[in-house]
């Protein structure tokens, strides 16, 4: 048994496992990492709402600088598993975990962690486009303010650069103080995408990002997170095969709360290991 | 098919009407124009009521106008005339010589009210609809939430009285000594026994409170959960996700509440007339200085001038006053409603 598999409340405080201590001499705290893509490890993890478990034992390393889709029937607990890493759960009623996620070997629940920069750390992207009411640049530039990254005579370079870097700077420039309600469904996407880029993560976490979108947004997106890897490690819920296929370098398998299968993409669509697994990507599940 | 012919129009002969023939006034109601009618009558009828209103004060107050002129404005003097003095005729009515009307003190005194009940009560109505909304349990928010639109129906009178009796002093012994240590001129001096400025001020703001209170929590509730969870993922803070993402999304609403509130405070009258210390005549120096609002004024006095031809109508001119201040502000507000949500707001959701 490692040290890992065992850990006592991840919140009570305890010292910190030698990787993380690391971690720590990374730059843990507020800056963002020099040296880039963080791993992520799920140790053990039971997760409830409630009298619920939602996720049972979970064991799953997320490989750093590479993209790893999160496959499973709908219910299986991928958005809860992706919304553990950024600690978005916390607060719902009645949430329970046991076992330990570690961002860099360290546990997000440690109580030196500074939550605000751990969602800093471990961006996310949501289902469906939710831009602020607020101008486009300011949507950009919005958690780099509240965050005190840049000083303001800097902002504005900041989310030319972040909307060139997702593509849409051309189509938005010279409307960068219209709203953004005004941009079609993937143009607001993209604009989150540019928003969660700004603040410089380490992880980006994908809930279903392309699923309210047309095919043409859907292969702009996928085609922009296949430039994130190496510097960024993505996790992406996706419930198109094809999609995690075409993304993804490692591919895990959710049903009911386990991690039924996790590995190489290409090996676990062309030739799994589990019966599930094998069931669920030719389409023949349930 | 034949009779139903007449009710078919023009090049439509072919397709049947849905129900049978029937009378001009059952088809009246059944192709709309019936609901359309009650449409433009509700739309026309607040319209015409306040045209109504701001003509019947014009003409009363007309002669109060042209004789009291920009001095109404200008001056602070309330002189009522000498009983036995002589009287003057002109402008269509008689009037004592020495009646002379200035209307500053009141119309700084129901500005300054009113400023006084919205600094206090905004911040704190909209801090309370953030906190029952995204802090507290359900079963306690809908209690709270009770007890917000019951106060808002609290009789003014009622409130005037808890004014006199007890707020008016607590204010006087505890919370205005230490406001006159702060070095600004107009927080020093005599703090009174609890009648005056402040506490009309703040016997409004409890007032606007539940109003804009009420008002704000219902737009809050609206505010979907996406565009916050995408702050809160983001890395802000809950009062940043506030401040940034769910009160600018319902900004011109917040606006709305705000304005109704203020319209609330302006036109307050009882209960400010029970605590403002009736000073007619004078601008107040300080903060605990007694002081008169326009709608004081009126409720107090327009019983003594109601044979006095100059001062009815000079009381009709102040409600004129009052009735354009109210107007102004909430066109003022509406205009602001339009800068801010010019860029930031999601369109087409009937901003
Ligand atoms: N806030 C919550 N409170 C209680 N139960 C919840 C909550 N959120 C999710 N669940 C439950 O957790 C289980 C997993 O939900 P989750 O959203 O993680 O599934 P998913 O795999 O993302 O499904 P989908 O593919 O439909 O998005 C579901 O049974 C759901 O009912
Ligand atoms: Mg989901």
């Amino acid at each position: 048994m490692s040290i890992q598999a065992d850990p006592a409340d991840p919140r009570s405080g305890q010292v910190p496992p030698a990787t993380a201590l690391q971690a720590d001499a990374a730059g843990f705290g507020g800056t963002p990492s020099a040296n880039g893509a963080s791993s992520l490890s799920v140790v053990d993890l039971t997760l409830s709402f409630g009298p619920r478990a939602i996720l049972s034992n979970l064991q799953l390393k997320v490989a750093e600088g590479r993209v790893t889709a999160l496959l499973g029937p709908t219910g299986s607990g991928k958005t809860t598993l992706l919304r553990t890493f950024n600690r978005m759960n916390d607060k719902v009623t009645g949430y329970r975990h046991q076992g330990d996620v570690l961002l860099d070997g360290r546990s997000i629940w440690h109580s030196g962690i500074e939550l605000m920069s751990l969602r800093r750390k471990v961006g996310m992207l949501f289902q469906r486009p939710n831009p602020f009411p607020m101008s486009i640049m300011d949507n950009v530039v919005a958690g780099v303010k509240a965050a005190k990254m840049a000083p303001r005579n800097q902002l504005r370079d900041i989310a030319e650069r972040r909307l060139r870097d997702v593509g849409l700077f051309d189509a938005v420039s010279g409307r960068l103080k219209d709203s953004p309600f005004r941009l079609s469904g993937g143009q607001q996407q993209l604009l989150c995408l540019a928003r969660a880029l700004a603040v410089d993560p380490d992880v980006l976490l994908l809930d279903e990002p392309t699923s309210s979108l047309d095919p043409m947004a859907t292969e702009a997106i996928e085609e922009l997170v296949r430039t994130l890897v190496p510097k960024i490690t993505v996790v992406i819920v996706t419930h198109n095969l094809a999609q995690a296929r075409r993304v993804s370098d490692s591919t895990v398998f959710l049903n009911k709360g386990r991690l039924v299968e996790h590995g190489d993409t290409k090996q676990l669509f062309e030739n799994p290991a589990e019966e599930e697994t094998a069931r669920y990507v030719s389409g023949r599940f349930g | 098919m034949a009779a139903s012919a007449p009710l078919a129009r023009g090049g439509e002969a072919a397709s049947p009407p849905p129900r049978g023939p029937g009378s001009a006034l059952q088809r009246w109601f059944r192709n709309g124009s019936f609901i359309r009618w009650i449409g433009l009558g509700g739309a026309l009828i607040p319209t015409l009521m306040l045209g109504f209103i701001l003509v019947v004060l014009v003409v009363k107050a007309w002669p109060a106008i042209l004789i009291n002129g920009w001095g109404f404005f200008t001056k602070s003097a309330w002189h009522t005339g000498a009983q036995y003095g002589t009287s003057v005729h002109s402008h269509g009515i008689t009037y004592l010589s020495g009646q002379s009307y200035g209307a500053v003190p009141q119309i700084v005194g129901t500005l300054e009210t009113s400023a006084i009940a919205l600094i206090i009560a905004v911040p704190v109505s909209i801090g309370a609809a953030l906190v029952v909304v995204e802090r507290l349990p359900k079963r306690l928010a809908s209690v709270i939430g009770m007890f917000l639109e019951l106060l808002a129906g609290i009789p003014s009178v009622v409130i005037g009285l808890w004014g006199v009796l007890t707020f008016g002093p607590f204010i006087a012994n505890y919370i205005a000594p230490a406001l006159s240590h702060i070095p600004i001129p107009f927080f020093q001096g005599d703090v009174g026994h609890g009648e005056g400025l402040l506490v009309s001020g703040l016997v409004l703001a409890v007032m606007v409170i539940p109003i804009i209170a009420s008002t704000a929590r219902d737009l809050i509730r609206q505010v979907p959960i996406l565009p916050r969870e995408g702050a809160v993922a983001l890395g802000m803070s809950d009062a940043e996700t506030a401040r940034k993402v769910t009160l600018p999304w319902v900004g011109s609403g917040l606006v709305g509440a705000v304005v109704l509130g203020l319209g609330r405070a302006l036109g307050e009258t009882i209960a400010v007339a029970m605590v403002c210390g009736v000073a007619l005549g004078q601008v107040a120096t300080n903060l605990y200085a007694a002081m008169i609002t326009i709608a004081a004024n009126i409720v107090q006095n327009l019983d003594t001038v109601i044979t006095d031809q100059l001062g009815v109508r000079t009381y009709a001119e102040l409600a004129l006053v009052l009735l354009v201040i109210t107007l102004v502000t909430n066109v003022v507000a509406r205009l602001m409603v339009r800068r801010v949500s010019g860029t930031a707001l999601p369109v087409g959701r009937g901003l």
